[in-house]
């Protein structure tokens, strides 16, 4: 360790750290960057919304941040991960995205790791300050929020589906854990009927449901099928949750269903730069905390936080 | 590049996002972020245009640029820094300015839709009206801080940029900045006005007391160079010599509070005392300040004498202008009993910098690109404008919108025929040359105006046409009081009717003239300069103008606003709003919400007027005095 490069969070923040993050520093003070500047991140999944994220907080100056993800480069990488270079020979998604992410700010200490979070779950976690999820499975994000909760990590779990996208934060003991908030069985409307949830919650679960059922998120290779797959999840939850007899005969998500697939940009660049920026505010002492679910909702262009 | 792959999009939006050529205006922090997304979406059609080049301070958000190409084109670098993630698409970059004529309306007829991510009033409006001209959909945008917002303008179908009055930059009292400072801001502002006197361009207009203001540069200036630019002679000079004689000036300070005391002698001849290791964020001392003073002055004047014209443009990045203006404007402060000020808030206020992160740059530019969507499959009505909040309001929202389209205003000036602007000034002394430069190209954003009276032509765009007018009052070009004439841009098509009344200055610092939206605006500013002006017990205090007193009106205080005049509500205000972090802008919140339960008006409403406050704030806090000239992006 003693031969490592000076990074940020090692000593006092240098003239020329100074005038890179001069314009932010003018926003959240010195006290916010050296905040920053002694957090360690851990950040799962290098999709198009994992580079969203790497980008902000690497620009941000944080201490550290480690890419994890084990799998393979894809075509759909090309809708929203723009950390890849395109003639990369690298197939790994987190080696691929190394160097591009480095460069975004010589100050952090950019760290690649390529072992399934599955394998490491339990353990690994309590090494960090701050841990943000992507593209895992929903069994994942459950245990991850229950480890983190143990450890006192603070943790945000984002996804995108095509052009919606949503994220889970838990900065306060007392809100539900993930697996608490998004259940993923059939018995969830019955169990939290108390309370009346917005409407996307109800497209999230079902998208959650889909991804447990099938092992991957919806797909656009396989587009008509996954719409009737997702209809037959959320058709029972809107009914059973909705007492309005008109709701039943038409269905509310009929405009989403066109624009669930792949990461796509424009929301990845929204949710990536929400679940960042909560991120570091809590980082640096503000958190948003009384609420735990942020859903973008693309047909309406309106982003809010809910607590659920 | 998500339009390429089969089934992420429907085929109809598919073939919009390949075929449509777009328009990138700025390359800063939107800039980037909306250039990557546009990329990753599949649109392969693109031209973007900026005319900065890359400073270090840009990097912690303008993702598309490193530490290698700082000094360099914006546009160009951020067009081969997204080839690397998508070398299939057609990006033209142009290193220059959107105003330039060359970019005429051929230029804008090529585009489908134009997006604005800059950083300043002039450009924006002038985009405004080629597009309203072109007819091409618009979407503006601007972040300032954890805020943003997004807005959709299409002739005939929403409001414009400039339907609803902007409120001006802030201008300052000349006797309060040259005799009477009362806050750091107001000796800031000597400090840039006497780097101009010494560097800086001779013929720069100035809107008040023009001749004495050339004069007195002249002879700074001639004093300097007789003297060599010998830094002991110049801090005896202006800081013991200047104010003495300003002390001696008979009732100057007669029946005034505020009146500057001598510093001590010694210190003309101290010692060298080291401020190289005090950090930007803690204070110099008085004697730290003075060699501050003694070391800038000769670097900046070698620089001076290899610049071309012999004239240098005040630069906040340049260390040796920053220390020159830290020095001055705290020694200044020092004479007055001004409390000093840290190098990094000087920075601040003298460069009119607005805090910028990656994060809110990066949801305006998602939202950007979201409404670009819409627009192209012609879903206007789905394209209300967007606000970024800093923090949830009480139904959580962050990004909320407008609850419908804001129709265009039949009365705006810029994109109903009906328009017409009211014109006050005093016409004997008033000349076709600041008709020109002050109201027509500064105040009202033209690049190259005609001007026509009855079919007699005042002021020609076109130099073969051989008028000359330039150096005769509006009275002697026949202009008389209540008179109306016509003046045009080709270039922009934009035209507007001018109603000009004759008004006397009264006083030295009443402003040289005023500009007003219709009669009304008018009247009432003529009533409240009557109510106002007995209470006035500080005579410097009395030069406001129209936009100045608009804000206050939405600052809730007019009153206030008034006896605060001193304190630069744009420059400075926007630290509370910002700086000042989240919790500022959640109590303010607080009171909002409470007024809604009492009035039963919509929320978001409010608070989307706030954000325009903000907004205008923003646009407000970037322009200057004296770097109107140059208009940076973000």
């Amino acid at each position: 360790m003693a031969s490592e490069l000076m990074k940020n969070g090692d000593g006092e923040m240098s003239k020329d750290e100074r005038k890179v993050y001069d314009r932010q520093i003018r926003l959240w003070g010195f006290d916010g960057q050296n905040k920053l500047r002694a957090t360690k991140v851990l950040l799962i999944g290098m999709q198009g919304l994992g580079a969203e994220i790497a980008k902000n907080l690497i620009l941000s100056g944080v201490n550290s941040i480690t890419l994890k993800d084990h799998t393979e480069v894809s075509i759909l990488d090309r809708c929203s991960q723009f950390l890849i270079p395109r003639d990369s020979e690298e197939r790994n998604r987190a080696k691929a995205s190394f160097s591009a992410a480095q460069k975004l700010n010589p100050n952090v200490k950019v760290i690649v790791d390529t072992t399934p979070i599955e394998e490491n779950v339990d353990s690994f976690v309590t090494s960090f300050d701050l841990v943000i999820a992507t593209e895992c499975s929903p069994s994942t994000y459950k245990r991850l929020s229950e480890n983190c909760r143990k450890s006192n990590v603070k943790i945000f779990i984002a996804d995108v589906y095509g052009l919606f996208g949503y994220f889970y934060q838990d900065v306060i003991s007392t809100h539900s854990l993930y697996g608490e908030v998004f259940p993923n069985n059939a018995e969830i409307d019955t169990l939290t009927s108390t309370k009346k949830k917005p409407q996307l919650y109800y497209l999230t679960s079902a998208l959650l449901k889909f991804q447990s059922d099938s092992n991957r998120k919806p797909n656009p290779d396989t587009s008509e099928e996954d719409i009737e797959e997702l209809k037959s999840i959320i058709h029972p939850q809107i009914n059973d949750s909705s007492s309005d007899q008109e709701n039943k005969e038409s269905d509310v998500f009929e405009e989403y269903y066109g624009e669930l697939f792949c990461e796509l940009s424009p929301t990845t660049s929204i949710i990536g730069a929400m679940v960042s920026q909560t991120a570091l505010n809590t980082v640096m002492n503000k958190p948003v905390d009384n609420y735990n679910v942020f859903f973008y909702d693309h047909i309406e262009h309106e982003g809010k936080f809910h607590l659920l | 590049m998500a339009a390429t792959i089969a089934g992420v999009f429907n085929p109809e939006l598919q073939n919009l996002i390949k075929e449509s050529k777009i328009l990138l205006v700025g390359a800063g922090g939107i800039g980037c972020e909306v250039l990557k997304n546009l990329v990753l979406t599949g649109f392969s059609e693109l031209e973007v245009i900026d005319l900065d080049t890359i400073e270090v301070s840009n990097l912690n958000r303008q993702f598309l640029f490193s530490k290698e190409s700082v000094g360099k084109a914006k546009s160009h670098v951020a067009k081969t820094s997204v080839l690397k993630f998508n070398p299939n698409v057609n990006i033209m970059s142009h290193f220059g300015d959107i105003m330039d004529t060359k970019y005429g309306v051929a230029f804008f007829n090529k585009f489908k839709l134009v997006i604005n991510a800059l950083d300043n009033k002039k450009a924006r409006s002038h985009v405004n009206r080629m597009c309203l001209s072109c007819q091409i959909p618009l979407i503006e945008s601007g972040t300032m801080g954890y805020n943003g917002q997004v807005e959709f303008i299409k002739k005939g179908v929403t409001i414009c940029y400039e339907c609803n009055t902007r409120a001006e930059p802030r201008t300052y009292p000349m006797c309060t900045i040259r005799n009477t400072p009362k806050e750091p801001i107001h000796c800031i502002i000597w400090a840039k006005f006497l780097f101009n006197q010494l560097f800086g361009e001779i013929d720069e207009i100035v809107s008040f007391d023009e001749e004495n203001i050339e004069s007195e540069k002249l002879s700074a200036r001639n004093w300097a160079i007789q003297n060599d630019y010998n830094p002991k002679k110049l801090f005896k000079k202006v800081f013991f010599d200047d104010i003495k004689a300003l002390m001696n000036m008979k009732d100057l300070y007669a029946d005034k509070k505020i009146k500057p005391v001598l510093l001590d002698e010694s210190l003309l001849d101290q010692e060298h005392v080291k401020y190289s290791d005090v950090l930007d964020s803690e204070m110099l001392t008085l004697e730290q300040n003075i060699s501050m003073f003694l070391d800038c002055v000769t670097p900046i004047k070698e620089q001076w004498e290899i610049s071309t014209n012999k004239c240098l443009v005040w630069d906040k990045d340049d260390d040796m202008m920053m220390n020159f203006v830290v020095s001055c404007s705290n020694l200044r402060s020092a004479l007055f009993n001004i409390p000093f000020k840290t190098h990094f808030d000087i920075k601040s206020m003298a460069g009119n910098i607005i805090p910028a992160i990656a994060t809110a740059n990066a949801m305006i530019a998602g939202q950007i690109v979201i409404h670009a969507l819409r627009i192209l499959r012609g879903k206007f009505e789905k394209c209300q404008n967007v606000f970024l909040r800093s923090m949830p309001n009480h139904k959580g929202g962050v990004l909320v919108k407008d609850r419908c389209l804001q129709p265009p205003n039949p009365k705006c000036n810029v994109c109903s025929s009906k328009g017409e602007i009211i014109f006050t000034t005093d016409m004997n002394n008033f000349t076709v040359r600041q008709l020109e430069e002050l109201v027509l190209k500064k105040k009202l954003n033209m690049v190259a105006p005609d001007v026509t009276m009855l079919d007699r032509v005042i002021i020609s765009s076109d130099e073969t046409d051989g008028v000359d007018m330039y150096d005769m009052t509006l009275s002697e070009a026949g202009m008389t009081s209540g008179c109306s004439f016509d003046a045009e841009d080709d270039h922009q098509n934009f035209r507007v009717k001018i109603i000009a009344f004759d008004k006397e200055k009264s006083r030295d610092e009443d402003p040289d003239f005023e500009i007003f939206n219709n009669k009304n605006d008018l009247h009432t500013a003529n009533e409240q300069n009557n109510k106002t002006k007995p209470d006035e017990d500080d005579e410097d205090d009395c030069f406001i103008d129209q936009a100045e007193s608009t804000v206050c009106d939405n600052n809730g205080d007019t009153r206030e606003a008034v006896n605060h005049l001193m304190v630069d509500k744009e420059e400075i205000g926007y630290e509370e709003v910002t700086e000042g972090g989240a919790e500022e802008i959640g109590n303010e919140e607080e009171e909002i919400t409470e007024k809604i339960s009492n009035e039963e008006i919509d929320a978001e409403e409010i608070s989307n007027e706030e954000k325009l406050a903000i907004k205008r704030k923003a646009d407000e806090a970037i322009e200057d005095i004296n770097d109107a000239k140059k208009s940076r992006v973000d």
